[in-house]
Formats: C-alpha cells, sequence, structure tokens
C-alpha cells in the first residue's frame, strides 16, 4: 500500500495547482538550502524532509516571515502513514463523522451536512510539542526538528460546540476523542487522544475543514481535522473521522507515556517516572528569528532581525532582542497582525561595523512567562522554548 | 463530449486553479490579485516579492539565488554493515531510514527504542536483538555529525493523470 504512485494519485487535486506555481520562493531560502539535495513532493515547496514515509516536513526558519504561512511552506508533522482511501469527490466520498460514547443523539456527519453547520474562522499557530526537539542535550529520541515545527494559517470550519450540542453530551460526559483514519503501521498504537470537555466547548475550538481559505490538503488533514487552538499540534487530529465523549481521559499511548511533561524540572539525562507527569495542554511563550540566518556574511550598516513570537492560549506582549550574545536587551518592535491564538510577527533594526554578532530573542508573555535563559530538559524533547540564536559575521 | 462541454470544463478547471492558487499561497500579497494568475504573472509576482523582502535582500547573495537543488533520493538506505539486511527488513517495513538517520542516541536509549519497536511489531530475531543495538548505537551515537536532511521542491504535474514526470522511485512497502 501507500505506493510513491498512491499518494502521489491522492494528492492530485491540491498538488496540480500548486505545481503550476513556479518555486521561486524556494529560491529565497538559505544559501546552505541551495547547495542541499531536493525531493520532489507536489504542493510543499522548499521544506526540511524529516521524513519522507510518513511524512513529516518542517518549515526553514526563513519562511516564518509572514503572519499567515502559505501553505506550500507550513510544516507537516504525521505519525502514521496517511489514509489511502480518500475521495477527493467529496459529494460522493463515504467519509462519514460521527458522534459517539456519552451523547444522547449519536450522529453521523456526511461532509455535506458538515458544511452546512455555520463556519468559524480562527487564525491559530499551529506547533508540534517536539519543535526543537535537536536542540535539547542530550538528545532524546523522535523527529529531530529544529526551529520550524510551527506554523500559522486561518482555520475555519464548524464549532466543535455545535456538533457536540446537536449530540446532547451527558453528564457523564468528560473528555472528548478524536480519532484520525491514520494508516497504522504493525502493532502500532492507533494515533488517538482526547482533550477535557471544557476546551472541546470552546468557541474557538473547531472541526476545521479550511486553511487559509482553501480546502484541507491532503498532509493537512482533509477533509476535515480537529483544530484545538493554542494547544500542541497533536490535539489537533487529522483526518478525523469519530468524535467520542468519554466519561475519563483517553488511555493510549498517546497520551501516556507520550505527550507529557516533568512536573518538576529534572537533571538533563534523567528518567521520570510516568505519574510525576502531566499531559501537554497548552504551548509555552517562544520566538523565532527568522532572519538573518544564522552563518549569515554581511556588509557593515543596517540589519534587520525579524522573527515571530507566540504563547499559545497567551498573548505576546514584548519580544526582545539581543545583540551581544545576550549581555543587553532591547525592545523590538511587534508587527499589526494580531489574533489570540496566532503569533506576533517582530523586528528590531541595528546598525553593525563590523565583527561577529550574536543575536538573541526572547518572548514575553500575557501570564508574565518569558523565554528561560536555558531550555528545559525532559525526556521526550518537548516544549523546547530557551531563547532562539544566530550568529552572523560582519566585513 | 461536445466540443461546447469540453469548453466549459477547461473553463471551470481554469476557475479552480486560480481559486487554488489564490489559498494555497494564503491571503497575503497574491489576494487582491485579480483574474487568472498566469504562471508568467505568478512568477513575476513571487519574484518581486522575493526581491523586496529584506530577508532575501541582506541575507543571500545572487549567487546562492541562482543554484538549484539537485535531486536526492526519496528514501534513504541504512549505512554498510553486517547488520544492515536484518536492520532493514526489521525497521524499514513501517518507517524510512531517515528516521534512524537523523537520531543521535547512546547505547541505553537505542536499546529502549529497539525494545519499544519490538512491541510495536518491528520483527527482530532474538538472537539479532543485542547486534541490532550495537549496529545503530554505532552509526548513531551522539559523537556523529548531524543528518544532512534534503529539502521538498514542487514539480510539474501531468495534468493528464496526476503523476509527476519522474515518478518511479521506489517507496512501496
Amino acid at each position: 500500500m501507500n505506493s510513491r504512485r498512491d499518494f502521489l494519485m491522492q494528492i492530485s487535486r491540491a498538488a496540480l495547482a500548486a505545481g503550476a506555481a513556479p518555486s521561486l520562493l524556494s529560491l529565497s531560502s538559505s544559501p546552505a538550502a541551495a547547495q542541499t539535495e531536493s525531493i520532489p513532493v507536489p504542493g510543499e515547496d522548499g521544506l526540511i524532509v524529516r521524513s519522507f514515509r510518513f511524512v513529516d516536513l518542517e518549515t526553514p526558519v526563513e519562511y516564518l516571515n509572514t503572519w499567515l504561512t502559505p501553505i506550500p511552506h507550513f510544516f507537516v508533522r504525521n505519525h502514521m502513514h496517511e489514509p489511502s482511501e480518500l475521495n477527493p469527490d467529496l459529494a460522493n466520498s463515504d467519509w462519514r463523522l460521527t458522534v459517539g460514547g456519552e451523547v444522547e443523539n449519536p450522529l453521523t456527519l456526511t461532509f455535506s451536512a458538515l458544511s452546512k453547520l455555520e463556519t468559524h474562522s480562527v487564525v491559530n499557530t499551529l506547533e508540534c510539542a517536539g519543535n526543537g526537539r535537536s536542540l535539547h542535550r542530550p538528545q532524546v529520541p523522535g523527529i529531530q526538528w529544529g526551529k520550524g515545527a510551527v506554523s500559522t494559517a486561518r482555520f475555519s470550519g464548524p464549532r466543535l460546540r455545535d456538533i457536540l450540542q446537536r449530540a446532547s453530551v451527558k453528564p457523564t460526559g468528560k473528555h472528548v476523542m478524536f480519532r484520525g483514519l491514520d494508516e497504522v503501521p504493525g502493532k502500532v498504537p492507533p494515533f488517538i487522544r482526547s482533550i477535557p470537555l471544557e476546551k472541546a466547548l470552546d468557541s474557538d475550538t473547531l472541526v476545521a475543514t479550511h486553511m487559509n481559505g482553501a480546502p484541507l490538503t491532503r498532509h493537512h488533514g482533509f477533509p476535515a481535522r480537529a483544530l484545538v487552538p493554542g494547544w500542541i499540534g497533536a490535539a489537533s487530529c487529522k483526518w478525523l473521522t469519530e468524535i467520542k465523549i468519554l466519561d475519563s481521559e483517553f488511555v493510549g499511548n498517546f497520551m501516556s507515556p507520550g505527550y507529557r511533561f516533568p512536573n518538576q524540572p529534572i537533571k538533563p539525562g534523567d528518567s521520570v517516572k510516568p505519574e510525576d507527569t502531566h499531559p501537554l495542554t497548552a504551548l509555552n511563550v517562544k520566538s523565532v528569528i527568522s532572519g538573518p540566518l544564522d552563518g549569515a556574511k554581511l556588509k557593515p550598516g543596517k540589519v534587520s532581525a525579524r522573527g515571530a513570537a507566540w504563547a499559545g492560549e497567551a498573548d505576546i506582549v514584548k519580544v526582545e532582542v539581543s545583540t551581544d550574545g545576550g549581555a543587553t536587551w532591547n525592545l523590538a518592535t511587534l508587527g499589526h497582525d494580531r489574533a489570540p491564538y496566532a503569533w506576533r510577527l517582530w523586528t528590531y533594526d541595528f546598525k553593525t561595523k563590523g565583527g561577529d554578532y550574536t543575536i538573541l530573542s526572547r518572548a514575553t508573555d500575557s501570564q508574565g512567562r518569558t523565554q528561560p535563559p536555558t531550555p528545559v530538559w525532559n525526556p521526550s524533547g518537548y516544549l523546547y522554548n530557551a531563547p532562539d540564536q544566530v550568529t552572523i559575521h560582519v566585513a | 463530449m461536445s466540443h461546447k462541454q469540453k469548453k466549459q470544463e477547461q473553463q471551470k478547471e481554469k476557475q479552480d486553479t486560480k481559486q487554488d492558487e489564490r489559498c494555497m499561497w494564503g491571503q497575503g500579497p497574491l489576494r487582491q490579485a485579480q483574474g487568472r494568475l498566469s504562471p508568467v504573472r505568478l512568477s513575476a509576482m513571487l519574484l518581486a516579492l522575493a526581491i523586496t523582502s529584506t530577508t532575501v535582500a541582506a541575507t543571500f547573495p545572487p549567487t546562492a539565488l541562482a543554484q538549484k537543488p539537485t535531486p536526492a533520493k526519496t528514501t534513504e538506505d541504512l549505512p554498510p554493515g553486517a547488520m544492515q539486511p536484518k536492520a532493514t527488513t526489521s525497521c524499514l517495513e513501517c518507517h524510512e531510514a531517515r528516521i534512524i538517520l537523523q537520531q543521535r542516541l547512546s547505547k541505553p536509549a537505542w536499546t529502549k527504542e529497539v525494545d519499544k519497536m519490538v512491541k510495536w511489531g518491528a520483527v527482530v530475531d532474538a538472537n539479532d536483538r543485542d547486534a541490532l543495538i550495537d549496529y545503530l548505537s554505532t552509526n548513531f551515537s551522539p559523537e556523529q555529525p548531524p543528518y544532512e536532511p534534503p529539502r521538498t521542491s514542487m514539480e510539474k504535474l501531468s495534468a493528464k493523470n496526476g503523476e509527476t514526470k519522474n515518478a518511479g522511485t521506489k517507496t512501496s512497502k
């Protein structure tokens, strides 16, 4: 199954459109990237291939420079193989979304029925909990994401709340489980997770069918995905086909031991007992420098440092930039575009004479959280959020 | 199909493509574009975007922009060694080699990973377990330089069947 031919056929429609667009933006990647080998992946432009089978693609930092990330630059995280049987013709598709468990009225929705519900849009910065894993020391197993398992899009679709109201959740219902159509290899546990009912009923939690105004592409969960704004990407289940209301948190590998964080700081390299951990929910405060790139060689004069900063369910209140390796900090200018779960772009201009400059960025959010000076190590390498850092050479 | 029908189909396809082009690239600079975005016009817009971006202007020498990436293998192989064939059979049934190639782990960490994968269905003969762990921890230890991943490139597709022109690299299980 999942042969390259199938893979290509399945994404053909989105790919056809994308294929018509020239790949010019990919040429704007780093000098290093220009020399990098490439793999043709329709619809995905200049992304870093962490894995081709199954598909895990990282956004290079230089693409984290627009408030909305174009879909071909939006990172892709798959835990399993993508569904092989998905009819792109939704009118004739046998895709259904079922809603069951602790409800009075179990539902089975066609895509057409889903589309008739009121649509709501949320601009959300989606980040994989493992973003930055490769920066932890000692290194930990998992996809070795650099800084770019994060992107922002306008997600649209019906509110999950409206669907749950139609199903009428019983008082015993406390958690909402999502199951996607991912194809599970071997005896790997299925990618099933749950979120608390309270978050599911939030007016911004969606069953998203669109990103940036276009139908979801296959890589992003066509035809529908959960969108749990401000939370780790793993909460937003792709290729959604089943919603089940449970009386307690779902028990499965991707709830425990997966996606959990130590309750107390631990020494790098130490292990932690499962009972001393808690499930990951909202993202923490973080920033990234999208330019200049690490190692860039520049002429003396003005340099515009820029990037993005986000904080899950909280707002960014300030971004500070150091151009002297962290000795002194200066306020960056925040971009005008803003939304409750979306990153803020930032810029900081400074003058250079000559020599090396180490630029750092550090964000603070509305909950009073600031990026810690050193990474908070944990056995699975989640939520890396030390200040970002690049060094430029001016001569 | 009559000529008229054909024309209508083509018209619809054009409209769909226009919609997709606009949406695929978000609602940024291309949003205001009216009428069909010809590849040439789209090129010009993207080029303008790239040139006006201070990112590009400040950071990249023109020579870098002129370079084209070279094709990479779609999926990777595991490194040579006595255990390579068995590791290939045991591990690459479910995922490609890059997932292994990018890890930099100690022997205890590799031991945990191998045992987890066996639990998850990887077929490893009990007699091969230790040798497999040695093979992985020798080749992918924290002392090794980082794995350099390739990048994706969008490529033109044949409108006829949706296949890429150079499809054919084996990835089937």
